[in-house]
């Protein structure tokens, strides 16, 4: 079977997801749900699956939203890659501001091996854009820690709300093909290797995943980028 | 120095770390190993101890004649395997930390390809390379934990020295300024060894056409 017949026969399987799992009902509630901390909230946008469905649902309510994407940079997030999102979220939110900031040592090897500072800055930048929500497509289906989280999360200097809170990861892969949202093409190739439950789009060759051993994935299907440039 | 063909037989999967295994870096491994014995497993970080050790293969320029790993079936796909990897160490009394430092867990997955051979084409010396190869048990990654089980090997002649191309493809890294054309191109290791940076250039990847200088 060819790359090609595989990933068409998987979106046959998601697009009848879409009805059989009502994932229509579920993004009208995420929108509605959405629609209410648009006005005072902006959408952080990683490029990712679920944050492009969150985009499309937000989009869908409020076409001139404020989206926030952080550009992790070259040692982290290959440009191919980080093009490609921008490409994508500037296509499904044409009419949205959007907002990108760069770590500022994203293109240097340390960003792979000391996390560290990531944290510290990437706080600080959504701190600074002084919203009072922060609109995420965080999941409950992800994790234990994600699913006792919350929908609404009252944090020290904003409040995190996440509309697709309930969405599992088959209904977010529905919404996806069913709207033909773009994703980076990178998630076929992992979800190939891996299954669609667990492809992910985060960050690459990144010492904070090494304890999942997601570097060793990369080095197989990423090799391309595993040697840094300038 | 004779243009080889040398074939692992394997009884396990074999786990990778990269899409291919070098055979240079390989012999070099078991070279090493026997200069070094038992030091050779307390080495002092990654830092090359006076260079590569002479290996029994032909050199081009600033790299071996032998190609990268070609997995047969041909069209065996890559799995992963997942594990836990935990301290067997006996745990102290009292709090220890299991997310971070000395005893922190590590849940791992290992890219692996069932394959049943490995080809490599080299060209070097026969009853050398045939020594050091008879010392391989096993290829690849987490051979500890029993992938890459060599059955046997065979070494013999071939007519055509393929270990840097065969018929039009790279067999290896080649480095773009050795290549009068070629298709693709990406920054990689091309001799070992594969994990110092010095070893990095920008190299026309294993099996993509390309024509020598």
């Amino acid at each position: 079977m060819t790359d090609e017949e595989w990933l068409r026969r998987w979106i046959d399987y998601f697009l009848t997801w879409y009805d059989e799992g009502r994932v229509e009902e579920k993004a009208n509630e995420a929108k509605e749900f959405a629609a209410k901390f648009l006005d005072e909230g902006i959408v952080s946008v990683s490029g990712g699956k679920d944050s492009m469905a969150l985009l499309h649902i937000a989009t869908s309510a409020k076409p001139d939203i404020t989206v926030f994407h952080w550009d992790h940079g070259a040692a982290l997030m290959p440009r191919e890659i980080e093009e490609e999102i921008l490409e994508n979220i500037k296509s499904v939110a044409p009419k949205a501001k959007l907002i990108v900031k760069k770590y500022s040592l994203g293109d240097s090897e340390r960003a792979r091996e000391d996390w560290r500072p990531w944290y510290r800055e990437f706080f600080a930048a959504l701190r600074s854009l002084g919203y009072r929500y922060h609109i995420l497509g965080i999941r409950a289906d992800e994790s234990c820690r994600r699913a006792s989280r919350g929908r609404i999360v009252a944090r020290k200097h904003w409040v995190e709300v996440h509309p697709i809170y309930f969405f599992t990861w088959r209904d977010v892969w529905a919404y996806i093909f069913k709207h033909r949202i773009p994703v980076p093409k990178t998630y076929f190739i992992y979800a190939k290797l891996l299954g669609w439950d667990k492809a992910r789009l985060v960050t690459f060759f990144d010492k904070e995943f090494e304890k999942y051993g997601s570097p060793t994935i990369d080095s197989i299907l990423m090799w391309r980028y595993r040697h840094l440039t300038k | 120095m004779q243009p080889l063909e040398i074939v692992f037989y394997l009884s396990t999967p074999v786990a990778l770390g990269a899409p291919w295994l070098f055979f240079d870096s390989l012999l070099a491994h078991i070279v090493l190993k026997e200069q070094l014995g038992e030091k050779y497993y307390s080495l002092p970080t990654k830092i090359p101890l006076g260079g590569v050790p002479e290996i029994p293969l032909k050199r081009w320029r600033d790299l071996y004649v032998a190609s990268v790993a070609i997995f047969e079936p041909s069209d065996t796909s890559m799995h992963v395997f997942s594990f836990f990897k935990r301290g067997d160490h006996p745990f102290p009394s009292g709090k220890i930390s299991r997310g971070s430092g000395f005893f922190k867990d590590f849940y791992l997955k290992a890219v692996y390809i069932p394959a049943l051979k490995v080809r490599f084409y080299a060209t070097g010396e026969i009853d050398e390379v045939r020594r050091l190869v008879g010392k391989v048990a096993a290829l690849g990654k987490e051979r500890n934990i029993g992938f890459g089980f060599v059955k046997k090997v065979e070494v013999k002649e071939v007519e055509h020295e393929w270990g840097l191309v065969k018929d039009g493809t790279a067999m290896r890294p080649i480095p773009v300024q050795y290549l009068k054309s070629y298709e693709d191109a990406a920054y990689m290791p091309y001799k070992p060894p594969y994990w110092s940076k010095k070893s990095i250039a920008l190299c026309a990847p294993p099996f993509t056409r390309v024509e020598l200088l």
